[in-house]
């Protein structure tokens, strides 16, 4: 690595005042995992490090009024540990297990590994189907927006020189919605996925699907929505043939590549299995919880 | 320079480090510690495995400040002169190492699993292994040595647990 200055941030207005003050020659610290190996193979040249990774606010995994708030920093360990989310979200849990391995997982942010802004990008999917709010602080103060407006295209997200990351938020009102994450690579550990998917649903009244959220990633620059085999779902009957359908209505609605690890139709195929399963998990949990009410 | 101190299997080192040096840089350049390897140097091969705060984590991915003040434990403080721990002594038996370059992450990555979790199951083992890559591909009899270790260790608990509790009875 080339030689760069190293502060280590006492809170979060120390973090944003260093941040202001460098701009763009700082770089943000915060698991590692993705930094690291971008400052070994001189992706960046920052002259100054950040390193916020020991700020225990950005780890915190609340429930707060306005929702469910995960520090920008809560490791990949963290989420999957984490009781509220387990209970709440399993769909975090499963994203967070199929990230790398032990040690990254141990290391790795889920700030971080979202601002990778990589379309395959794990974290974001289940995330972007819950709809999602990121908080983000700077010189200026506190701003927040959807996560989709974080992602602008591969590597590059809204973020700028000077912002920082500080949690995502799922609001109130999606807390306990069933939802399922599912991601196909070529292994279990360590593999990127080739797709990866995130769906959330209520049960509406008469067993129909109500505000259906279907997202894709690796299929697209970004993690995407799938807003046709959306409008399908809202409001039909739940059943395996609408799951089915939803599924090759969303293929139809990934622009996928073929690059060395698969080509572009069979991604698209993987949207539609992928898709039609992780509604099928997200209908088994949403049964489960209800039983769990009725009893 | 960055000033670093830590405890590194259970002694307090300190080093004074340009910012870049990574923790694995500084366990096998300043500290002399050459059991974690350096392997690929980006976090896929977990030859650098390494235990810090409890946690199995790659040390080629952190930078020595990143553990300044943290407990570092690596392969050298697992055995005493005299005696292998249980994991190391598993592993010698199974003959799960061949070249052995792997070694010492695997080792501590099933350290890690073992301290959270003495009845582990094979799925859990194959996943707690997972960022171990093995290139002599000798992962079954890895995994066979970490369940007989567990099986050791459990007893090892229990019997600890009885003699704690005879000691008791008999004052």
């Amino acid at each position: 690595m080339k030689a760069f200055g190293y502060v280590s941030a006492k809170d979060v207005a120390h973090a944003v005042a260093l941040l202001g003050e460098h701009g763009a020659k700082a770089k943000i610290l915060a698991g590692g995992t993705d930094l690291l190996v971008e400052l070994k193979h001189a992706v960046h040249n920052p002259e100054i490090i950040v390193d916020v990774s020991r700020l225990a606010e950005l780890k915190e995994i609340v429930i707060a009024d306005d929702g469910l708030h995960i520090g920008a920093l809560a490791t990949h360990a963290d989420i999957m540990n984490a009781p509220i989310i387990s209970g709440m979200f399993p769909a975090l849990v499963e994203a967070a297990h199929s990230i790398g391995a032990v040690q990254t997982r141990n290391l790795g942010t889920l700030g971080g590994n979202l601002i990778t802004c990589v379309p395959s990008v794990d974290s974001g999917p289940a995330l972007i189907a819950l709809d999602a709010v990121v908080t983000v602080a700077s010189a200026e103060g506190e701003r927040r927006m959807p996560l989709a407006e974080l992602f602008v295209g591969p590597r590059k997200t809204s973020l700028k020189p000077g912002d920082l990351l500080i949690d995502i938020i799922i609001p109130k009102d999606n807390l306990d919605k069933p939802a399922a994450f599912e991601k196909f690579g070529l292994r279990k550990g360590q593999a990127l996925a080739l797709v990866n998917v995130g769906v959330s649903f209520w049960v509406g009244d008469k067993s129909v699907f109500k505000a259906p959220r279907i997202a894709l990633g690796a299929v697209a620059p970004t993690v995407i929505r799938a807003p046709k085999a959306e409008a399908y779902l809202d409001g039909r009957k739940i059943s395996a043939e609408a799951m089915a359908e939803a599924g090759r209505i969303a293929a139809t609605e990934a622009k996928p590549i073929t690059d060395f690890r698969a080509g572009a139709e069979y991604r698209r195929d993987l949207v539609a299995v992928l898709v039609k399963r992780a509604l099928a998990k997200a209908q088994a949990r949403a049964a489960a919880k209800q039983k769990e009410l009725v009893a | 320079m960055t000033d670093v101190t830590m405890t590194v299997n259970g002694q307090t080192r300190s080093a004074s480090v340009p910012p870049e040096t990574t923790l694995l840089q500084l366990l096998r350049d300043n500290f002399n510690l050459t059991g974690a390897k350096l392997g690929c140097d980006v976090g896929d091969c977990g030859a650098c495995t390494v235990i810090v705060d409890g946690q199995a984590v790659n040390s080629c991915l952190m930078l020595a400040g990143q553990a300044d003040g943290r407990r570092v434990l690596t392969i050298e403080g697992l055995a005493s002169r005299d005696h292998l721990h249980t994991i190391q002594k598993t592993f010698e038996n199974s003959g799960a190492l061949q070249c052995g370059f792997c070694g010492p992450g695997v080792l501590m990555s099933a350290k890690a699993l073992l301290d959270e979790n003495l009845n582990p199951s094979t799925q859990e083992i194959r996943d707690a292994l997972s960022g171990n890559l093995c290139r002599c591909t000798g992962y079954t009899k890895m995994i066979e040595a970490v369940q007989d270790a567990a099986r050791l260790m459990r007893e090892d608990s229990r019997a600890q647990l009885t003699h704690a509790r005879t000691e008791v009875a008999t004052p």
